[in-house]
């Protein structure tokens, strides 16, 4: 029995030691444990795999899966990051540039600007194609000057109160639909996502007029493309406490992990630990700093149970 | 995917030059199957996992909204 828990914890969970992670690599493939059944099978693949959904917001999405390989979940990952189109700002035609900042440096923080328009509504432009239709390109039109308040104090330093239009802003992009777009999307909003993402500075006098093409693209080609800020996961933290501990070291062991993680009871007059949320911990390992505490705890994850999301 | 099937005794991949798309893939069967079907067979597993991972991705977001209109209603 013991021998059979012990392999099943080399299966299914990766330990944190004092002073190194054992466990880490996969090791359920067939052949490799006597008496277990390793080899692919779709059904039970699909009876044991879930997706829990904990919390969804406008720029965030926070999920669990359960029950796939590490291996298939990185590279979930890792297309999310560099294969999953998106429309950004490709190539600038500046008409007037007057301000400080130079024609380069503008173009590369306007194709840094991400656009809230679905891929799916557009094709990849051709290759060589430099003129771009109305199937694959986004037209965006940026045309803002700066000039002086005739109503601003005499003694104000205030660049507000002073000047007209000195900030650029994202929201002073504007939509120029191409051919039938019109026709394509009536109700359609292709701005940027955030509106106050500044662009530049002018003072008055200053001017810029650009018109922009959005084509699609993804973020293998560019970073601009990758429609994620980051995606990333972690493994589903498990705390288990070996022997029963109490009192004062009931206490510091509360103090050793993220709050929420270890509650404490009261039972028959004394202190007990017990563990209430395990998916809190971050694992800073405080509690391998104890001599006392170290050997009664044990940190691992589980192997097959992804986090992702903003923690 | 392919280490998954009992047929191979040998897999391994490795990528000749990250600036190439190319990477040399190694199966070596047990003797008797040609090393093509684990790899044809792992293709295709992997294929219907994403669609199986995709599909209970979708379900679980429509639950999820359904149960969100239910609490703000």
């Amino acid at each position: 029995m013991a021998a059979k828990r012990g392999t099943d914890e080399m299966r299914d969970r990766v330990v944190l030691g004092e002073f190194g992670v054992h466990n880490v690599h996969t090791t359920d493939f067939p052949g490799n444990y006597p008496g277990y059944e390793d080899a692919w099978d779709r059904r039970r693949f699909e009876e044991a795999f879930r997706v829990d959904i904990i919390r969804e917001e406008e720029g965030a999405l926070e999920f669990d899966m359960v029950g796939i390989d590490a291996a298939i979940a990185n590279a979930f990952r890792r297309i999310l990051l560099a294969e999953v189109p998106t429309m950004a700002v490709e190539k600038v035609f500046v008409y007037n540039n007057t301000s400080i900042v130079q024609d380069e440096i503008l173009a590369h923080r306007l194709g840094l600007i991400p656009i809230r328009a679905d891929p799916r509504l557009f094709e990849y432009r051709n290759q060589g194609d430099e003129e771009g239709t109305e199937i694959d390109t986004l037209q965006f039109q940026l045309k803002i000057k700066c000039s002086r308040n005739p109503q601003a104090a005499k003694e104000s330093s205030d660049p507000n109160e002073l000047y007209f239009n000195h900030k650029v802003y994202s929201k002073h992009m504007t939509w120029v639909p191409l051919g039938n777009q019109t026709d394509l999307f009536p109700d359609a909003d292709f701005r940027p996502v955030h509106d106050d993402i500044l662009i530049a500075l002018l003072r008055p006098g200053q001017e810029i007029d650009v018109l922009m093409h959005c084509v699609k693209g993804i973020g293998k080609d560019h970073a601009k493309f990758s429609p994620v800020a980051t995606a990333s996961y972690r493994l589903l933290p498990d705390i288990t406490l070996l022997q029963p501990i109490e009192d004062e070291a009931a206490e510091m062991l509360q103090k050793c992990f993220s709050p929420g993680v270890i509650e404490i009871q009261n039972i028959k007059g004394k202190k007990v630990a017990r563990v209430a949320n395990a998916r809190l911990d971050t694992f800073s390992r405080e509690v391998f700093r104890h001599e006392g505490l170290k050997n009664l705890v044990r940190l691992a994850r589980v192997r097959n149970h992804y986090i992702l999301g903003n923690y | 995917m392919v280490m998954k099937n009992p047929d191979v005794e040998f897999c391994g991949y490795c990528i000749t030059h990250p600036s190439e798309s190319k990477i040399n893939f190694r199966i070596q069967t047990r003797g008797g199957l040609p090393a093509v079907e684990p790899f044809r067979k792992g293709l295709n597993d992997l294929m219907g996992v994403c669609q199986h991972v995709l599909n209970t991705f979708e379900r679980s977001m429509k639950e999820y909204r359904a149960q969100r209109e239910e609490e703000m209603q």
